[in-house]
């Protein structure tokens, strides 16, 4: 592992053009991630059509460094704005926005960056000794009816994360199952849904749609936000822990690391999952369970080191078995696709050094995380004062190019920003984003895996579930879905005094 | 009619719509599949049976609980308040420029539109200067072109309608003699 780690690190750090994409992502997940009315998943977005003129290990380890800056970027929104940047650095804010409110934000951010580095750190290595063993041994038992449950299971989870019910949930995740029917059927290629559409043959591209459903909406969101006077600008203050407050909460973050990690395997919710639960435990193990949601540095510590460890952990479902834990987990098989290439157990026998130099890369993320951060955490803040309506149409014409670039059709700038509409308002209607879009990118693999799997055995559909992986996938994709069914019938506890709207 | 609200109904006109529009045209690929029994259209039709169970089923939540949250993982947007026609009328503005963008990328061409389109969007978000529109639009503008014409030369949508395809081609020729020099 050490010899493939540091050939990984020299092959990374062997050219200046390499270099100098790792650099980008680092600075550009952090600034992405710290700028309020974006995140790492409208640079993601961007960048996505770009990757496919750089070779593939620089592509993939683009992504990666995002992944693991952004996750970080997002919390300073979170702590300075009370915006998370995703989903997995809400948690941050329950404590981290008070803390801001109790001028207390330097501590909250400091406490983010070490945190975030720690955790980071600690789940590359995980990753790095788990990952190959797990992918030696799906060769040999992971085949099409395991991937098709493991697909299911994903989604059983996936609905549960982001929408303001159970049901919406539900209906988030399949309206993007039913978009990625439209095109050619992945068994006889039959064209389904081009509504007489010629360019639709070849199905709704995944770079517009994920361009259109987090980059144009987040925009749209932030416009409203705008018109409505409800946008506000941050304070900005520096006063970093002291070393002696944060080995005061050691315990926490061995903790996190342990809860992010386990979390972050499970495809699906992994980071956002391992943010919230490490969150509760942190309340649930606690001495003085009332101080949190009103600015306790545990609180901080916490979701973040979880979040951060969960980055190592959802690579290895998508590198081991090629498949997305998340939405950027789910651009990065974007990419992998635009080369080619398959993400999965034969990348490690046919591109292991794409393998190593992403390890690396996202190592040494972490590091720079805690270099970056440190230092330049002061510089970044103050980039934060860009008034949003110069970034608007700056994202936005990026956006388009973007979308266009890939296959030279107008077509996909109007999917794009019709994407970004429809995201719009599901978004402001309590509708799940990620849950749109992994249903998309999922859909169409579930499919294929699906149609392969019942021809493997016949269809029958005893021998399919008599495989002991894929049973115990779809038994606990089952038992996720009756526990959501479950939910999905109970009486919301909260809110419902101010649901009688006119 | 419980706690539904107009809001409510438009959602579950437009999902119960999706629903029929696909399984209507799902008729149109209905053909078997020498390879695979259950042909093209299995899995589109279980979806939307799906959907539509999760529809009804979101229709009855509505109608018991209004628009109250179950407090999903990461749930973090609040619900849009459109009382406001002001509000209405802007958001819709900022809805559409973009979309009319896009449709006349074909026959204008991102060369000519996007200062149009650069100087629409910073005043929909707010921005009145004239000045800061203007510097604003010029810079974005110009980093626009550098970056996409003169470090990666990429391909974009010239437009097919004179006088826009000649300020097109003009954009073009100027650069090929920059890359020459």
């Amino acid at each position: 592992m050490i010899e493939n780690f540091l050939a990984g690190s020299a092959a990374l750090f062997g050219d200046w053009f390499t270099i100098g994409i790792f650099v980008f992502g680092v600075i550009g997940g952090m600034l992405f991630g710290a700028i309020p009315g974006v995140s790492m998943l409208t640079l993601a977005a961007i960048l996505l059509p770009f990757t496919a003129s750089l070779e593939p290990a620089q592509g993939v380890m683009l992504f990666a460094v995002i992944y693991c800056t952004g996750t970080y970027g997002g919390a300073i929104t979170a702590i300075l704005f009370n915006i998370p940047g995703s989903a997995e650095n809400a948690p941050t804010a329950f404590d981290g926005y008070p803390m801001t409110q109790n001028g207390q934000s330097g501590k909250a951010v400091g406490a983010a960056v070490l945190c975030s580095a720690i955790g980071g750190m600690a789940s590359a290595l995980v990753m790095m000794a788990a990952t190959e063993p797990l992918a030696n041994w799906a060769i040999q038992n992971i085949g099409p009816p395991e991937i098709f449950a493991l697909v299911f299971f994903g989604l059983a989870v996936a609905s549960s994360i982001g929408a303001r019910t159970i049901w919406k949930g539900w209906m988030s995740v399949l309206i993007g199952l039913l978009i990625a029917t439209i095109g050619q059927d992945p068994v006889g290629g039959i064209n389904r849904y081009n509504f007489g559409i010629s360019d639709l043959a070849a199905g709704i591209a995944f770079v517009p749609a994920i361009l259109g459903f987090f980059a144009v909406s987040e925009i749209f969101v932030q416009a409203e936000k705008k018109a409505s006077g409800k946008y506000k600008a941050p304070k900005v203050s520096m006063t970093f822990p002291t070393w002696m407050e944060l080995w005061m909460h050691k315990i926490a973050v061995g903790r996190s690391i342990i809860v992010g990690f386990l979390c972050g395997i499970l495809p699906g919710i992994g980071a956002t999952l391992a943010a919230f639960m490490s969150y509760g435990e942190a309340v649930r193990w606690s001495k003085t369970p009332e101080e949190f949601g009103k600015g306790k540095l545990e609180g901080v510590i916490s979701a973040e080191t979880a979040n951060n460890a969960a980055t190592g952990a959802a690579m290895i479902p998508l590198l081991a078995l090629g498949l997305p834990g998340g939405a950027l987990t789910a651009m990065m098989v974007v990419v992998f696709q635009m080369h080619d290439l398959q993400p999965g157990p034969l990348v490690f026998m046919l591109s292991p050094d794409l393998i190593w130099i992403v390890f690396a890369a996202m190592f040494y993320a972490n590091l720079a995380i805690l270099i970056i951060g440190v230092v330049e955490t002061k510089t970044i803040l103050n980039l934060l004062k860009i008034p949003f309506q110069f970034l608007a149409p700056l994202i936005l014409m990026l956006a388009a190019t973007g979308a266009y670039i890939n296959r030279g059709l107008v077509l996909d700038v109007i999917v794009m920003f019709l994407a970004g509409i429809m995201g719009y308002l599901l978004r402001r209607s309590g509708f799940s984003i990620p849950g749109i879009v992994l249903g998309l990118i999922l859909g169409i693999i579930g499919e294929q895996n699906f149609a392969q799997g019942m021809q493997m055995v016949h269809y029958d559909l005893v021998t399919y579930f008599s495989r002991p992986i894929c049973a115990i996938l779809i038994f606990a994709g089952f038992v996720t879905l009756g526990s959501s069914v479950f939910r999905a019938f109970k009486a919301p506890k909260q809110n419902l005094q101010n649901t009688d709207e006119p | 009619m419980g706690r539904l609200t107009r809001g409510h109904w438009v959602e579950a006109a437009v999902f119960l719509l999706i629903v029929a529009v696909f399984y209507g045209f799902s008729f149109e690929f209905n053909q078997p599949i020498e390879i695979y029994r259950y042909g093209a259209t299995a899995w589109p039709r279980v979806i939307i049976g799906i959907l539509l169970i999760a529809t009804i089923g979101n229709i009855w939540f509505q109608y018991n609980y209004g628009s109250a949250s179950q407090g999903g993982i990461g749930q973090t947007e609040d619900e849009a308040d459109f009382s406001d026609s002001g509000l209405i009328t802007r958001m819709a503005a900022v809805l559409i420029t973009p979309l009319v963008f896009a449709w006349l990328l074909k026959p204008v061409g991102i060369y000519f539109s996007a200062p149009f389109f650069i100087a629409a969007i910073m005043w929909l978000f707010g921005e009145r200067r004239w000045k800061a529109l203007l510097i604003m639009t010029v810079v974005i503008y110009a980093l626009f072109i550098g970056l996409f014409l003169f470090i990666l030369n990429a391909p974009l949508p010239q437009g097919n309608v004179s006088p826009f395809y000649d300020f097109s081609a003009w954009i073009l020729t100027m650069n090929a003699k920059l890359q020459g020099l």
